[in-house]
Protein backbone atom coordinates (compact mmCIF):
# COMPACT_ATOMS: atom_id res chain seq x y z
CA UNK A 1 0.00 0.00 0.00
CA UNK A 2 1.26 3.45 -0.93
CA UNK A 3 1.74 6.12 1.67
CA UNK A 4 -1.11 8.54 2.32
CA UNK A 5 -0.97 11.80 0.38
CA UNK A 6 -4.20 13.36 1.62
CA UNK A 7 -5.78 12.74 4.97
CA UNK A 8 -9.11 14.34 5.82
CA UNK A 9 -10.18 13.99 9.41
CA UNK A 10 -13.57 14.83 10.89
CA UNK A 11 -14.23 17.80 8.58
CA UNK A 12 -17.13 20.12 9.41
CA UNK A 13 -18.41 23.08 7.43
CA UNK A 14 -21.67 24.98 7.81
CA UNK A 15 -23.10 27.94 5.98
CA UNK A 16 -25.41 29.72 8.35
CA UNK A 17 -27.61 27.03 9.85
CA UNK A 18 -27.12 24.39 7.21
CA UNK A 19 -24.34 21.95 7.90
CA UNK A 20 -22.87 20.96 4.55
CA UNK A 21 -20.03 18.79 5.81
CA UNK A 22 -20.76 16.83 8.93
CA UNK A 23 -17.64 15.00 10.00
CA UNK A 24 -16.08 13.71 6.82
CA UNK A 25 -13.02 11.51 7.19
CA UNK A 26 -11.04 9.58 4.59
CA UNK A 27 -7.52 9.18 3.36
CA UNK A 28 -6.16 8.95 -0.13
CA UNK A 29 -3.06 6.90 -0.91
CA UNK A 30 -0.51 8.39 -3.29
CA UNK A 31 -1.06 7.56 -6.93
CA UNK A 32 -4.72 6.57 -6.59
CA UNK A 33 -7.45 7.62 -8.98
CA UNK A 34 -10.74 7.73 -7.15
CA UNK A 35 -14.21 9.15 -7.40
CA UNK A 36 -16.51 10.93 -5.00
CA UNK A 37 -20.16 10.40 -5.77
CA UNK A 38 -23.36 11.38 -4.07
CA UNK A 39 -26.70 13.07 -4.66
CA UNK A 40 -26.95 16.79 -5.38
CA UNK A 41 -26.33 18.84 -2.27
CA UNK A 42 -24.27 16.10 -0.68
CA UNK A 43 -21.41 18.52 -0.12
CA UNK A 44 -19.01 17.24 -2.78
CA UNK A 45 -18.06 20.60 -4.25
CA UNK A 46 -17.86 22.14 -0.77
CA UNK A 47 -15.48 19.36 0.22
CA UNK A 48 -13.22 20.31 -2.71
CA UNK A 49 -13.49 23.98 -1.84
CA UNK A 50 -12.47 23.31 1.74
CA UNK A 51 -9.53 21.14 0.68
CA UNK A 52 -8.26 23.83 -1.70
CA UNK A 53 -8.72 26.62 0.84
CA UNK A 54 -11.58 28.62 -0.67
CA UNK A 55 -13.43 28.05 2.61
CA UNK A 56 -11.83 27.38 5.96
CA UNK A 57 -13.34 24.35 7.72
CA UNK A 58 -15.23 24.98 10.97
CA UNK A 59 -13.63 21.95 12.50
CA UNK A 60 -11.35 19.13 11.48
CA UNK A 61 -7.95 18.51 9.98
CA UNK A 62 -6.76 18.24 6.42
CA UNK A 63 -3.25 16.99 6.06
CA UNK A 64 -1.46 16.95 2.75
CA UNK A 65 1.83 15.10 2.70
CA UNK A 66 1.79 15.23 6.48
CA UNK A 67 1.25 18.97 6.72
CA UNK A 68 -1.96 20.44 8.11
CA UNK A 69 -3.39 22.75 5.48
CA UNK A 70 -6.81 23.43 7.01
CA UNK A 71 -7.47 27.17 7.05
CA UNK A 72 -4.70 28.17 4.63
CA UNK A 73 -5.50 30.37 1.62
CA UNK A 74 -5.65 28.89 -1.91
CA UNK A 75 -2.49 30.73 -2.93
CA UNK A 76 -0.71 29.04 -0.03
CA UNK A 77 -2.16 25.59 -0.67
CA UNK A 78 -1.78 25.45 -4.45
CA UNK A 79 2.03 25.73 -4.47
CA UNK A 80 2.20 22.72 -2.13
CA UNK A 81 0.88 20.59 -4.98
CA UNK A 82 -2.90 20.60 -4.97
CA UNK A 83 -4.67 21.79 -8.11
CA UNK A 84 -8.31 21.94 -9.00
CA UNK A 85 -10.06 21.85 -12.36
CA UNK A 86 -13.42 23.50 -12.08
CA UNK A 87 -16.93 22.07 -12.45
CA UNK A 88 -17.91 24.95 -14.67
CA UNK A 89 -14.97 25.30 -16.99
CA UNK A 90 -12.86 28.10 -15.65
CA UNK A 91 -10.31 29.66 -17.95
CA UNK A 92 -9.31 33.20 -18.95
CA UNK A 93 -11.76 33.61 -21.83
CA UNK A 94 -10.45 36.79 -23.44
CA UNK A 95 -6.86 35.58 -23.45
CA UNK A 96 -5.58 33.22 -26.12
CA UNK A 97 -5.02 29.55 -25.33
CA UNK A 98 -1.29 30.25 -25.43
CA UNK A 99 -1.57 33.17 -22.97
CA UNK A 100 -3.68 31.01 -20.65
CA UNK A 101 -0.99 28.36 -20.50
CA UNK A 102 1.83 30.88 -20.24
CA UNK A 103 0.04 32.51 -17.31
CA UNK A 104 -0.23 29.20 -15.49
CA UNK A 105 3.41 28.24 -16.10
CA UNK A 106 4.61 31.71 -15.08
CA UNK A 107 2.61 31.37 -11.89
CA UNK A 108 3.99 27.93 -11.15
CA UNK A 109 7.54 29.21 -11.62
CA UNK A 110 6.79 32.26 -9.46
CA UNK A 111 7.75 34.75 -12.14
CA UNK A 112 4.63 36.91 -11.70
CA UNK A 113 6.52 39.90 -10.36
CA UNK A 114 8.81 40.13 -13.39
CA UNK A 115 7.87 43.53 -14.83
CA UNK A 116 10.50 43.88 -17.53
CA UNK A 117 11.01 40.72 -19.55
CA UNK A 118 8.69 40.65 -22.58
CA UNK A 119 6.48 37.56 -22.67
CA UNK A 120 7.96 36.68 -26.04
CA UNK A 121 11.41 36.25 -24.49
CA UNK A 122 10.70 33.54 -21.92
CA UNK A 123 12.15 30.53 -23.69
CA UNK A 124 12.09 27.94 -20.85
CA UNK A 125 8.49 28.87 -20.09
CA UNK A 126 7.54 28.56 -23.76
CA UNK A 127 8.99 25.06 -23.85
CA UNK A 128 6.94 23.92 -20.89
CA UNK A 129 3.81 25.60 -22.27
CA UNK A 130 4.24 23.84 -25.60
CA UNK A 131 4.64 20.52 -23.83
CA UNK A 132 1.44 21.10 -21.84
CA UNK A 133 -0.55 22.05 -24.93
CA UNK A 134 0.58 18.85 -26.59
CA UNK A 135 -0.27 16.73 -23.58
CA UNK A 136 -3.92 17.84 -23.74
CA UNK A 137 -4.03 17.97 -27.54
CA UNK A 138 -4.53 21.71 -27.99
CA UNK A 139 -1.40 22.61 -29.97
CA UNK A 140 -3.41 23.53 -33.05
CA UNK A 141 -5.51 25.99 -31.07
CA UNK A 142 -2.70 27.94 -29.41
CA UNK A 143 -3.61 31.28 -30.97
CA UNK A 144 -7.37 31.01 -30.65
CA UNK A 145 -9.09 33.22 -28.14
CA UNK A 146 -9.82 30.59 -25.51
CA UNK A 147 -13.44 31.66 -24.93
CA UNK A 148 -14.28 30.73 -28.53
CA UNK A 149 -13.21 27.08 -28.21
CA UNK A 150 -15.70 24.20 -28.10
CA UNK A 151 -16.66 23.14 -24.62
CA UNK A 152 -14.60 19.95 -24.65
CA UNK A 153 -11.50 21.89 -25.65
CA UNK A 154 -12.12 24.51 -22.98
CA UNK A 155 -12.19 21.69 -20.45
CA UNK A 156 -8.90 20.41 -21.82
CA UNK A 157 -7.45 23.87 -21.37
CA UNK A 158 -8.80 24.02 -17.82
CA UNK A 159 -7.09 20.71 -17.07
CA UNK A 160 -3.88 21.91 -18.73
CA UNK A 161 -3.90 25.00 -16.49
CA UNK A 162 -4.01 22.73 -13.47
CA UNK A 163 -1.32 20.43 -14.89
CA UNK A 164 0.96 23.44 -15.39
CA UNK A 165 1.29 23.52 -11.62
CA UNK A 166 2.84 20.01 -11.66
CA UNK A 167 0.39 19.02 -8.95
CA UNK A 168 0.79 15.95 -6.80
CA UNK A 169 -2.95 15.86 -6.25
CA UNK A 170 -5.46 16.94 -8.87
CA UNK A 171 -9.07 17.54 -7.93
CA UNK A 172 -11.50 17.37 -10.84
CA UNK A 173 -14.97 18.67 -10.16
CA UNK A 174 -17.32 16.95 -12.61
CA UNK A 175 -14.87 16.94 -15.49
CA UNK A 176 -17.50 15.91 -18.02
CA UNK A 177 -20.48 17.99 -16.90
CA UNK A 178 -22.54 19.38 -19.76
CA UNK A 179 -20.61 17.59 -22.49
CA UNK A 180 -21.82 15.68 -25.51
CA UNK A 181 -21.30 11.90 -25.26
CA UNK A 182 -18.41 12.11 -27.67
CA UNK A 183 -16.63 14.92 -25.79
CA UNK A 184 -17.28 12.97 -22.63
CA UNK A 185 -15.54 9.87 -23.94
CA UNK A 186 -12.56 11.92 -25.13
CA UNK A 187 -12.22 13.71 -21.81
CA UNK A 188 -12.33 10.49 -19.82
CA UNK A 189 -9.68 8.96 -22.07
CA UNK A 190 -7.57 12.08 -21.58
CA UNK A 191 -7.89 11.92 -17.80
CA UNK A 192 -7.03 8.25 -17.74
CA UNK A 193 -4.01 8.81 -19.99
CA UNK A 194 -2.75 11.72 -17.91
CA UNK A 195 -3.12 9.67 -14.75
CA UNK A 196 -1.16 6.78 -16.21
CA UNK A 197 1.54 8.99 -17.66
CA UNK A 198 2.09 11.67 -15.05
CA UNK A 199 1.82 9.73 -11.81
CA UNK A 200 -0.60 12.21 -10.25
CA UNK A 201 -3.07 11.33 -7.54
CA UNK A 202 -6.51 12.17 -8.88
CA UNK A 203 -9.74 12.69 -7.05
CA UNK A 204 -12.83 13.50 -9.07
CA UNK A 205 -16.49 14.21 -8.55
CA UNK A 206 -18.73 12.62 -11.13
CA UNK A 207 -22.35 11.77 -11.74
CA UNK A 208 -21.93 9.49 -14.73
CA UNK A 209 -21.65 6.01 -13.24
CA UNK A 210 -20.11 4.53 -16.38
CA UNK A 211 -17.20 6.90 -15.95
CA UNK A 212 -17.00 6.38 -12.20
CA UNK A 213 -16.94 2.63 -12.41
CA UNK A 214 -14.85 2.68 -15.55
CA UNK A 215 -11.75 4.50 -14.36
CA UNK A 216 -11.69 4.76 -10.58
CA UNK A 217 -9.83 2.42 -8.29
CA UNK A 218 -11.89 3.47 -5.35
CA UNK A 219 -15.26 5.16 -4.91
CA UNK A 220 -16.39 7.20 -1.93
CA UNK A 221 -20.03 8.05 -1.41
CA UNK A 222 -20.97 11.33 0.25
CA UNK A 223 -24.52 11.88 1.42
CA UNK A 224 -25.70 14.99 3.28
CA UNK A 225 -22.26 15.79 4.59
CA UNK A 226 -21.38 12.30 5.73
CA UNK A 227 -19.30 9.64 4.03
CA UNK A 228 -21.58 6.61 3.92
CA UNK A 229 -19.47 4.15 1.97
CA UNK A 230 -15.99 3.66 0.59
CA UNK A 231 -14.69 0.80 -1.52
CA UNK A 232 -13.86 -0.62 -4.91
CA UNK A 233 -16.32 0.09 -7.72
CA UNK A 234 -17.57 -3.43 -7.44
CA UNK A 235 -18.21 -3.19 -3.70
CA UNK A 236 -19.94 0.16 -4.08
CA UNK A 237 -22.24 -0.97 -6.87
CA UNK A 238 -23.48 -3.80 -4.64
CA UNK A 239 -23.65 -1.85 -1.40
CA UNK A 240 -27.33 -1.83 -0.35
CA UNK A 241 -27.09 1.50 1.46
CA UNK A 242 -25.60 3.19 -1.59
CA UNK A 243 -28.21 1.67 -3.85
CA UNK A 244 -30.92 2.96 -1.60
CA UNK A 245 -29.79 6.58 -1.29
CA UNK A 246 -28.13 7.13 -4.59
CA UNK A 247 -27.84 4.52 -7.29
CA UNK A 248 -31.48 3.49 -7.15
CA UNK A 249 -33.00 0.05 -7.71
CA UNK A 250 -33.46 0.15 -11.45
CA UNK A 251 -29.85 0.90 -12.32
CA UNK B 1 -12.33 40.48 -32.47
CA UNK B 2 -10.21 40.52 -29.33
CA UNK B 3 -10.45 43.94 -27.82
CA UNK B 4 -8.00 43.75 -24.97
CA UNK B 5 -4.98 46.00 -25.18
CA UNK B 6 -2.56 43.12 -25.18
CA UNK B 7 -3.98 41.76 -28.41
CA UNK B 8 -2.53 44.49 -30.58
CA UNK B 9 0.65 43.07 -31.96
CA UNK B 10 3.64 45.32 -31.78
CA UNK B 11 4.36 45.78 -35.43
CA UNK B 12 6.79 47.98 -37.31
CA UNK B 13 3.78 50.05 -38.19
CA UNK B 14 3.00 50.91 -34.58
CA UNK B 15 6.63 51.92 -33.97
CA UNK B 16 6.47 54.10 -37.05
CA UNK B 17 3.34 55.81 -35.76
CA UNK B 18 4.86 56.25 -32.30
CA UNK B 19 8.03 57.73 -33.81
CA UNK B 20 6.07 60.16 -35.97
CA UNK B 21 3.92 61.30 -33.04
CA UNK B 22 6.99 61.86 -30.88
CA UNK B 23 8.68 63.82 -33.67
CA UNK B 24 5.64 66.06 -34.14
CA UNK B 25 5.30 66.61 -30.38
CA UNK B 26 8.97 67.52 -30.15
CA UNK B 27 8.87 69.99 -33.04
CA UNK B 28 5.53 71.46 -31.93
CA UNK B 29 6.84 73.96 -29.33
CA UNK B 30 9.34 75.39 -31.82
CA UNK B 31 6.50 76.04 -34.26
CA UNK B 32 4.38 77.54 -31.49
CA UNK B 33 7.34 79.74 -30.57
CA UNK B 34 6.87 81.60 -33.86
CA UNK B 35 3.29 82.55 -33.00
CA UNK B 36 3.85 85.13 -30.26
CA UNK B 37 1.32 85.32 -27.41
CA UNK B 38 -1.05 82.79 -28.94
CA UNK B 39 1.87 80.43 -29.27
CA UNK B 40 2.78 80.86 -25.59
CA UNK B 41 -0.78 80.06 -24.59
CA UNK B 42 -0.89 76.95 -26.77
CA UNK B 43 2.47 75.80 -25.44
CA UNK B 44 1.00 75.95 -21.97
CA UNK B 45 -2.03 73.98 -23.18
CA UNK B 46 0.20 71.42 -24.86
CA UNK B 47 2.14 70.94 -21.62
CA UNK B 48 -1.10 70.43 -19.72
CA UNK B 49 -2.24 67.91 -22.32
CA UNK B 50 0.97 65.91 -21.98
CA UNK B 51 0.71 65.87 -18.18
CA UNK B 52 -2.99 64.98 -18.10
CA UNK B 53 -2.32 62.21 -20.62
CA UNK B 54 -0.02 60.64 -18.01
CA UNK B 55 -2.71 61.00 -15.34
CA UNK B 56 -5.21 59.18 -17.57
CA UNK B 57 -2.70 56.50 -18.54
CA UNK B 58 -1.98 55.87 -14.86
CA UNK B 59 -5.65 55.41 -13.99
CA UNK B 60 -6.13 53.03 -16.87
CA UNK B 61 -3.65 50.59 -15.30
CA UNK B 62 -6.40 50.07 -12.71
CA UNK B 63 -9.43 50.59 -14.97
CA UNK B 64 -8.90 49.00 -18.38
CA UNK B 65 -5.96 46.83 -17.50
CA UNK B 66 -6.90 45.71 -14.00
CA UNK B 67 -10.65 45.80 -14.55
CA UNK B 68 -11.40 47.81 -11.41
CA UNK B 69 -13.13 51.19 -11.28
CA UNK B 70 -11.41 53.66 -8.96
CA UNK B 71 -13.20 56.90 -8.09
CA UNK B 72 -10.35 58.10 -5.94
CA UNK B 73 -7.43 58.40 -8.30
CA UNK B 74 -7.20 62.17 -7.89
CA UNK B 75 -5.97 61.55 -4.35
CA UNK B 76 -2.65 60.32 -5.74
CA UNK B 77 -2.49 63.12 -8.30
CA UNK B 78 -3.08 65.56 -5.46
CA UNK B 79 -0.61 63.93 -3.08
CA UNK B 80 2.04 64.22 -5.80
CA UNK B 81 1.06 67.85 -6.37
CA UNK B 82 1.26 68.77 -2.69
CA UNK B 83 4.49 66.84 -2.25
CA UNK B 84 6.15 69.00 -4.91
CA UNK B 85 4.49 72.17 -3.61
CA UNK B 86 5.51 71.61 0.01
CA UNK B 87 9.03 70.42 -0.75
CA UNK B 88 9.80 73.25 -3.17
CA UNK B 89 7.97 76.11 -1.50
CA UNK B 90 8.37 75.27 2.18
CA UNK B 91 11.24 72.78 2.20
CA UNK B 92 13.48 74.62 -0.22
CA UNK B 93 14.12 71.39 -2.07
CA UNK B 94 15.22 71.53 -5.71
CA UNK B 95 13.09 70.64 -8.71
CA UNK B 96 14.64 67.26 -9.46
CA UNK B 97 14.47 65.71 -5.97
CA UNK B 98 10.98 67.15 -5.45
CA UNK B 99 9.79 65.66 -8.71
CA UNK B 100 11.40 62.34 -7.80
CA UNK B 101 9.67 62.37 -4.41
CA UNK B 102 6.19 62.95 -5.87
CA UNK B 103 5.67 59.45 -7.33
CA UNK B 104 7.23 57.84 -4.27
CA UNK B 105 5.00 59.62 -1.77
CA UNK B 106 1.94 58.95 -3.93
CA UNK B 107 2.88 55.29 -4.26
CA UNK B 108 3.16 55.13 -0.48
CA UNK B 109 -0.29 56.69 -0.11
CA UNK B 110 -1.62 54.24 -2.71
CA UNK B 111 -0.08 51.40 -0.73
CA UNK B 112 -1.93 52.39 2.44
CA UNK B 113 -5.26 53.19 0.76
CA UNK B 114 -5.04 50.28 -1.66
CA UNK B 115 -4.39 47.84 1.15
CA UNK B 116 -7.94 48.51 2.35
CA UNK B 117 -9.61 48.96 -1.03
CA UNK B 118 -8.50 45.73 -2.76
CA UNK B 119 -10.08 43.79 0.07
CA UNK B 120 -13.42 44.48 -1.59
CA UNK B 121 -14.50 43.86 -5.16
CA UNK B 122 -16.75 45.60 -7.66
CA UNK B 123 -18.88 48.46 -6.44
CA UNK B 124 -17.52 48.19 -2.89
CA UNK B 125 -13.98 48.66 -4.16
CA UNK B 126 -15.11 51.75 -6.07
CA UNK B 127 -16.91 53.24 -3.08
CA UNK B 128 -13.90 52.65 -0.84
CA UNK B 129 -11.61 54.46 -3.29
CA UNK B 130 -14.10 57.31 -3.38
CA UNK B 131 -14.27 57.48 0.42
CA UNK B 132 -10.50 57.43 0.88
CA UNK B 133 -10.07 59.98 -1.89
CA UNK B 134 -12.47 62.37 -0.16
CA UNK B 135 -10.78 61.66 3.18
CA UNK B 136 -7.45 62.85 1.77
CA UNK B 137 -9.25 65.86 0.28
CA UNK B 138 -10.77 66.76 3.66
CA UNK B 139 -7.48 66.32 5.49
CA UNK B 140 -5.73 68.60 3.00
CA UNK B 141 -8.49 71.16 3.38
CA UNK B 142 -8.25 71.12 7.18
CA UNK B 143 -4.47 71.20 7.59
CA UNK B 144 -4.44 74.93 6.96
CA UNK B 145 -1.02 75.48 8.50
CA UNK B 146 0.70 73.25 5.99
CA UNK B 147 -1.54 73.25 2.93
CA UNK B 148 -3.16 76.66 3.07
CA UNK B 149 -6.54 74.95 3.12
CA UNK B 150 -8.88 76.38 0.53
CA UNK B 151 -6.28 78.85 -0.72
CA UNK B 152 -3.78 76.19 -1.67
CA UNK B 153 -0.06 76.80 -2.04
CA UNK B 154 0.99 79.48 -4.47
CA UNK B 155 4.24 80.81 -5.84
CA UNK B 156 6.09 77.55 -6.24
CA UNK B 157 9.63 78.37 -7.35
CA UNK B 158 10.56 77.83 -10.97
CA UNK B 159 14.21 76.93 -11.67
CA UNK B 160 15.83 79.41 -14.08
CA UNK B 161 16.58 76.72 -16.60
CA UNK B 162 12.92 75.86 -16.96
CA UNK B 163 11.51 78.12 -19.62
CA UNK B 164 8.02 77.22 -20.83
CA UNK B 165 9.70 75.54 -23.79
CA UNK B 166 12.17 73.44 -21.81
CA UNK B 167 9.52 72.57 -19.25
CA UNK B 168 7.31 71.25 -22.03
CA UNK B 169 10.20 69.10 -23.27
CA UNK B 170 10.94 67.81 -19.76
CA UNK B 171 7.28 66.81 -19.32
CA UNK B 172 7.17 65.22 -22.76
CA UNK B 173 10.29 63.16 -22.02
CA UNK B 174 9.01 62.02 -18.61
CA UNK B 175 5.57 61.14 -19.94
CA UNK B 176 6.95 59.30 -22.96
CA UNK B 177 9.32 57.44 -20.63
CA UNK B 178 6.42 56.55 -18.31
CA UNK B 179 4.43 55.33 -21.31
CA UNK B 180 7.28 53.06 -22.36
CA UNK B 181 7.55 51.69 -18.81
CA UNK B 182 3.82 50.94 -18.81
CA UNK B 183 4.17 49.28 -22.18
CA UNK B 184 6.88 47.01 -20.81
CA UNK B 185 4.78 46.36 -17.75
CA UNK B 186 1.69 45.30 -19.69
CA UNK B 187 3.68 42.92 -21.86
CA UNK B 188 5.59 41.33 -18.99
CA UNK B 189 4.70 38.34 -16.80
CA UNK B 190 3.41 40.83 -14.24
CA UNK B 191 1.12 42.27 -16.90
CA UNK B 192 -0.20 38.85 -17.78
CA UNK B 193 -0.79 38.19 -14.09
CA UNK B 194 -2.89 41.36 -13.77
CA UNK B 195 -4.88 40.31 -16.84
CA UNK B 196 -5.53 36.95 -15.15
CA UNK B 197 -6.90 38.69 -12.08
CA UNK B 198 -9.11 40.82 -14.33
CA UNK B 199 -10.40 37.97 -16.49
CA UNK B 200 -11.06 35.36 -13.83
CA UNK B 201 -9.91 36.11 -10.28
CA UNK B 202 -11.22 32.82 -8.96
CA UNK B 203 -9.24 30.76 -11.46
CA UNK B 204 -6.17 32.90 -10.79
CA UNK B 205 -6.57 32.13 -7.10
CA UNK B 206 -6.60 28.41 -7.81
CA UNK B 207 -3.46 28.67 -9.87
CA UNK B 208 -1.82 29.94 -6.72
CA UNK B 209 -2.03 33.70 -7.32
CA UNK B 210 -2.42 36.02 -4.38
CA UNK B 211 -5.02 38.03 -6.30
CA UNK B 212 -5.37 40.90 -3.84
CA UNK B 213 -1.62 41.17 -3.47
CA UNK B 214 -1.11 41.68 -7.19
CA UNK B 215 -4.04 44.07 -7.41
CA UNK B 216 -2.43 46.08 -4.64
CA UNK B 217 0.92 46.21 -6.45
CA UNK B 218 -0.87 47.39 -9.60
CA UNK B 219 -2.74 50.01 -7.57
CA UNK B 220 0.54 51.27 -6.10
CA UNK B 221 2.20 51.53 -9.52
CA UNK B 222 -0.80 53.44 -10.88
CA UNK B 223 -0.72 55.74 -7.84
CA UNK B 224 2.98 56.43 -8.41
CA UNK B 225 2.46 57.50 -12.02
CA UNK B 226 -0.49 59.69 -10.96
CA UNK B 227 1.78 61.32 -8.38
CA UNK B 228 4.32 62.18 -11.05
CA UNK B 229 1.54 63.73 -13.14
CA UNK B 230 0.35 65.74 -10.12
CA UNK B 231 3.86 66.99 -9.42
CA UNK B 232 4.42 68.08 -13.01
CA UNK B 233 1.02 69.79 -13.10
CA UNK B 234 1.80 71.75 -9.94
CA UNK B 235 5.09 73.03 -11.33
CA UNK B 236 3.32 74.00 -14.56
CA UNK B 237 0.75 76.10 -12.72
CA UNK B 238 3.13 77.02 -9.89
CA UNK B 239 0.38 76.32 -7.40
CA UNK B 240 -1.32 73.38 -5.73
CA UNK B 241 -4.93 73.51 -4.61
CA UNK B 242 -7.44 71.16 -3.03
CA UNK B 243 -9.35 70.93 -6.31
CA UNK B 244 -6.57 68.61 -7.51
CA UNK B 245 -7.69 66.06 -4.91
CA UNK B 246 -11.41 66.40 -5.31
CA UNK B 247 -13.40 63.40 -6.49
CA UNK B 248 -14.54 65.31 -9.57
CA UNK B 249 -10.87 65.32 -10.61
CA UNK B 250 -10.95 61.51 -10.38
CA UNK B 251 -13.65 61.47 -13.02
CA UNK B 252 -11.46 63.18 -15.63
CA UNK B 253 -9.21 60.18 -16.38
CA UNK B 254 -12.24 57.88 -16.34
CA UNK B 255 -13.93 60.01 -19.02
CA UNK B 256 -10.66 60.23 -20.94
CA UNK B 257 -10.28 56.44 -20.87
CA UNK B 258 -13.86 55.98 -22.08
CA UNK B 259 -13.46 58.44 -24.94
CA UNK B 260 -10.01 57.23 -25.97
CA UNK B 261 -10.59 53.52 -25.42
CA UNK B 262 -9.72 51.85 -22.16
CA UNK B 263 -8.76 48.54 -23.74
CA UNK B 264 -5.78 50.01 -25.46
CA UNK B 265 -2.69 51.29 -23.74
CA UNK B 266 -2.56 54.65 -25.57
CA UNK B 267 -6.34 55.21 -25.67
CA UNK B 268 -6.66 57.18 -22.40
CA UNK B 269 -3.90 59.58 -23.48
CA UNK B 270 -5.72 60.23 -26.76
CA UNK B 271 -9.04 60.67 -24.95
CA UNK B 272 -7.56 63.08 -22.45
CA UNK B 273 -5.96 65.19 -25.20
CA UNK B 274 -9.15 65.28 -27.26
CA UNK B 275 -11.27 66.36 -24.28
CA UNK B 276 -8.90 69.14 -23.22
CA UNK B 277 -8.67 70.35 -26.81
CA UNK B 278 -12.46 70.35 -27.19
CA UNK B 279 -12.95 72.27 -24.00
CA UNK B 280 -10.52 74.96 -25.10
CA UNK B 281 -11.99 75.20 -28.59
CA UNK B 282 -15.44 75.62 -27.11
CA UNK B 283 -14.10 78.31 -24.83
CA UNK B 284 -12.58 80.11 -27.83
CA UNK B 285 -15.86 80.01 -29.72
CA UNK B 286 -17.76 81.62 -26.90
CA UNK B 287 -16.70 82.20 -23.31
CA UNK B 288 -20.23 81.44 -22.10
CA UNK B 289 -20.10 77.94 -23.52
CA UNK B 290 -17.72 76.90 -20.73
CA UNK B 291 -20.68 77.22 -18.39
CA UNK B 292 -22.38 74.34 -20.16
CA UNK B 293 -19.21 72.24 -20.62
CA UNK B 294 -20.76 69.66 -18.29
CA UNK B 295 -23.69 69.24 -20.65
CA UNK B 296 -21.48 69.01 -23.72
CA UNK B 297 -19.27 66.44 -22.00
CA UNK B 298 -22.37 64.49 -21.00
CA UNK B 299 -23.56 64.31 -24.59
CA UNK B 300 -20.11 63.23 -25.79
CA UNK B 301 -19.94 60.47 -23.17
CA UNK B 302 -23.44 59.33 -24.01
CA UNK B 303 -22.47 59.02 -27.65
CA UNK B 304 -19.26 57.20 -26.85
CA UNK B 305 -20.86 54.68 -24.52
CA UNK B 306 -23.76 53.98 -26.87
CA UNK B 307 -22.06 54.02 -30.26
CA UNK B 308 -18.35 53.48 -29.75
CA UNK B 309 -17.84 51.64 -26.46
CA UNK B 310 -14.22 50.91 -27.31
CA UNK B 311 -13.49 54.59 -27.82
CA UNK B 312 -11.46 56.32 -30.49
CA UNK B 313 -8.87 53.55 -30.65
CA UNK B 314 -11.64 50.99 -31.06
CA UNK B 315 -13.05 52.91 -34.02
CA UNK B 316 -9.59 53.22 -35.55
CA UNK B 317 -9.02 49.47 -35.20
CA UNK B 318 -12.38 48.73 -36.78
CA UNK B 319 -11.68 50.95 -39.78
CA UNK B 320 -8.30 49.32 -40.24
CA UNK B 321 -9.78 45.83 -40.04
CA UNK B 322 -12.44 46.78 -42.60
CA UNK B 323 -9.90 48.24 -44.96
CA UNK B 324 -7.74 45.14 -44.82
CA UNK B 325 -10.54 42.68 -45.52
CA UNK B 326 -11.48 43.48 -49.15
CA UNK B 327 -7.93 42.99 -50.39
Amino acid sequence: MNRTILDVDNLHKSFGRSAILNGVSFSVPEGEISAIIGPNGAGKTTLFNVITGLYAPDKGRISFNGRNIAGLQPYQIVPLGIAKAFQITSIFPRLTVWENILAAVITHRKKNLDCVTPLSKLAPIHERAQELLESVGLSDFAHYQSGTLAHGNQKRLDIALSLALSPKLLLLDEPTAGMSPEERRDTVTLIKNLWERLNITMLFIEHDMDIVFGISQKVRVLCYGVLIAEGSPDEISHNPKVIEVYLGEGD
Amino acid sequence: MPSALESYPSTHRSWLIAGTVMAVLTILPFVLGQLGRTGEYWLWVATEMVIMALFSLSLNLILGFGGMVSFGHAAFFGVGAYTVALLMKKGGVGFVPAMAAAPLVSALAAGVIGWFCVRRVGLYFSILTLAFGQLIFMITLQLYGYTGGDDGIHGIPRPVLLTPLSYYLVCLALVAGSYLLMRFLTKSPFGLTIRMTRENPERAKFLGINVKGYQLVNFIIAGGFAGLAGGLFTELNRFAQTEFLHWSKSAEPIFASLVGGMYSLIGPAIGSTVLIFLKIIIQQIHQGLVEIWGIILGVILLGVVLFMPEGIVGVYEKIRARRRRPQ
